[in-house]
């Protein structure tokens, strides 16, 4: 069943003229992991924001077509109710930092202070979410203190402990060295397999093709692509319009030119490709 | 603690009262103090009340140091000014145009005692006061939420933006910009070092305003807490107790002197 869901939505931010999104109609089920890919001012971050709630709560502007999660329809709600069912967590880490704590033990507990949860089950709650992001050790530390891929990791945790039921990621590795990011994705998998309903906006393609259901490709403010990671990723339609694309996959086209690739499909990640060169 | 809070962590007595009852009792000791117009009376505040009041919040010789580090200045210029400026009195001594008053050097001990124990008295409630508890009492008492929010924030992000303006400052540097040298060279550096700053602050001021509202900021139920601010009944009645003190202390003073 589809968690949720966007009919027909056109967005237009305040004072300017074109659109950004246009006529987007996307569903997304209970349990799905999508990765939205497109080239920079595709609208990616407006698609997070919208099922977000934050288009048009916070941002105004006007917004056509009707947004759906888990029954309740963005417009007739306040953004501080929708928060609730939908988590959105970004790129700057620094800037999701709520300055107003000293540990990070608080500041995980600072979204549940905000909703009146009781004191004892927001410890649990924190406890809990620290041990499924793995960064229980930091608890005592000042957010300040801590790596970009540590403080993206709090960042999620501070989302994830408000239990929303869909989680939105607007690029949340660009900003993160090598190692950060491999901190932030190891996080997103574990999400993933334990059924979290992830929407994520993000270039990295290789990244995306481990773990994502489902790809969804925004060329111009439209859905152009719609579909599993190894087809979506490697379709014809998203040539020459500045998507990221696997270097396996630009290699293996590459390839089948001059007919050293034999497959129909062609790969995405490493061992896709290691396994197509085999037999050449 | 990377803030620009002076706070010091002790296992204390005055650490563990309920920040509320600590800022009741600075403002007591604050305006309570003024009720008191001996030239001593300055002195003897901070001799007979704040000073065993920091030796029971450990910190004590931390308090004295910086008084002394940020009063000193002030009070070396209150006694050098006032004996020399005080019109009619009894002269010290004369060299040429030069006598100090007698007058005025009383009454610079005067000012100076009241400096002293104003600045202590802060400077104490802000060594034991951990800046985020008192904003979660306050707000208890009625202090809106978001002035709550601005003000423990700035405390946290000021340091950062420090941190942030030395890496511009680099940056700027290292394409050439003089920033040393006489007057007109630092002024003519001052705008390429600030409009970074300050346009990069309001772009991030958009941002912390989303994550705050991913996190339900602007909730409309009832807020808690994860620390816990120790209050009890005593606390109440001695809040209470001080703030009557206080007013009767005030009004004799203004009663007797009429």
């Amino acid at each position: 069943m589809a968690i949720v869901s966007l009919q027909n939505v056109t967005y237009k931010y305040p004072l300017t003229d074109a659109p950004v999104l246009k006529n987007i109609n996307l569903q997304v089920n209970e349990g799905e992991f999508v990765a939205v890919i497109g080239p920079n001012g595709a609208g990616k971050s407006t698609l997070c924001y919208t099922v977000a709630g934050f288009v048009p709560h916070f941002f105004k502007g006007e917004l056509m077509g009707a947004v759906e999660v888990a029954g309740a329809e963005s417009s007739k709600s306040n953004l501080h109710e929708w928060v609730l069912n939908v988590g959105l967590a970004f790129q700057n880490p620094f800037n999701q930092i709520s300055g107003a704590k000293y540990t990070v033990f608080e500041e995980i507990a600072f979204g549940l202070e905000n909703i009146g949860v009781p004191r004892e089950e927001m410890i649990q709650r924190v406890n809990d979410a620290m041990k499924l992001t793995g960064i229980s050790e930091l608890a005592d530390r000042s957010p300040y203190s801590l790596s970009g891929g540590q403080q993206q990791r709090v960042a999620l945790t501070s989302i994830l402990v408000m239990h929303p039921k869909v989680l939105v990621l607007d690029e949340p590795t660009s900003q993160m060295d090598p190692i950060g990011t491999r901190e932030v994705f190891g996080v997103i998998r574990t999400l993933a397999e334990r059924g979290m309903t992830v929407i994520m906006a993000e270039h990295k393609v290789e990244w995306i093709a481990n773990f994502a259901d489902r790809v969804v490709a925004l060329h111009e403010g439209q859905i152009i692509e719609d579909g599993k990671p190894q087809e979506a990723l490697t379709s014809d339609v998203l040539a020459g319009k500045g998507f990221g694309i696997s270097r396996y996959t630009s290699v293996a086209r590459k390839a089948k030119e001059i007919g050293l690739w034999k497959k129909d499909k062609l790969p995405v990640t490493l061992e896709e490709a290691v396994e197509g060169f085999k037999n050449v | 603690m990377n803030s620009l809070s002076i706070y010091v962590a002790r296992e204390s007595g005055l650490h563990r009262l309920n920040p509320l009852t600590k800022f009741v009792l600075t403002l007591c000791i604050l305006l309570g103090g003024f009720a008191f117009s001996s030239a001593s009376s300055g002195y003897f505040i901070l001799l007979a009340v704040i000073t065993p009041l920091s030796v029971w919040g450990q910190v004590t010789k931390r308090m004295f140091q910086l008084v002394f580090n940020i009063s000193w200045p002030l009070i070396v210029s209150v006694f050098l000014i006032q004996p020399l400026f005080w019109g009619a009195g009894t002269p010290l001594f004369e060299i040429g145009p030069v006598s100090p008053k007698l007058e005025g050097a009383l009454f610079a001990f005067k000012s100076s005692g009241r400096i002293l124990y104003v600045m202590a008295n802060f400077i104490l409630f802000s060594l034991t006061t951990r800046p985020d508890t008192l904003m979660i009492s306050l707000k208890q008492a009625g202090l809106p939420g978001g002035l709550a929010y601005i003000i423990v924030s700035t405390l946290q992000l000021i340091p950062q933006y420090v941190a942030k303006a030395n890496i511009i400052l680099d940056a700027q540097r290292s394409r050439g910009l003089e920033t040393q040298g006489n007057i007109i060279t630092r002024a003519r550096a001052l705008l390429p070092l600030v409009l970074p700053l300050v346009i990069g602050s309001l772009l991030e001021v958009e941002e912390r305003a989303i994550a705050i509202e991913a996190r339900a900021f602007n909730s409309s139920r009832v807020e808690t807490s994860i620390l816990e601010i120790p209050d009890s009944r005593t606390q109440q009645t001695a809040r209470i107790g001080m703030i009557i003190i206080t007013i009767l202390l005030i009004t004799g003073k203004f009663l007797w002197l009429s």
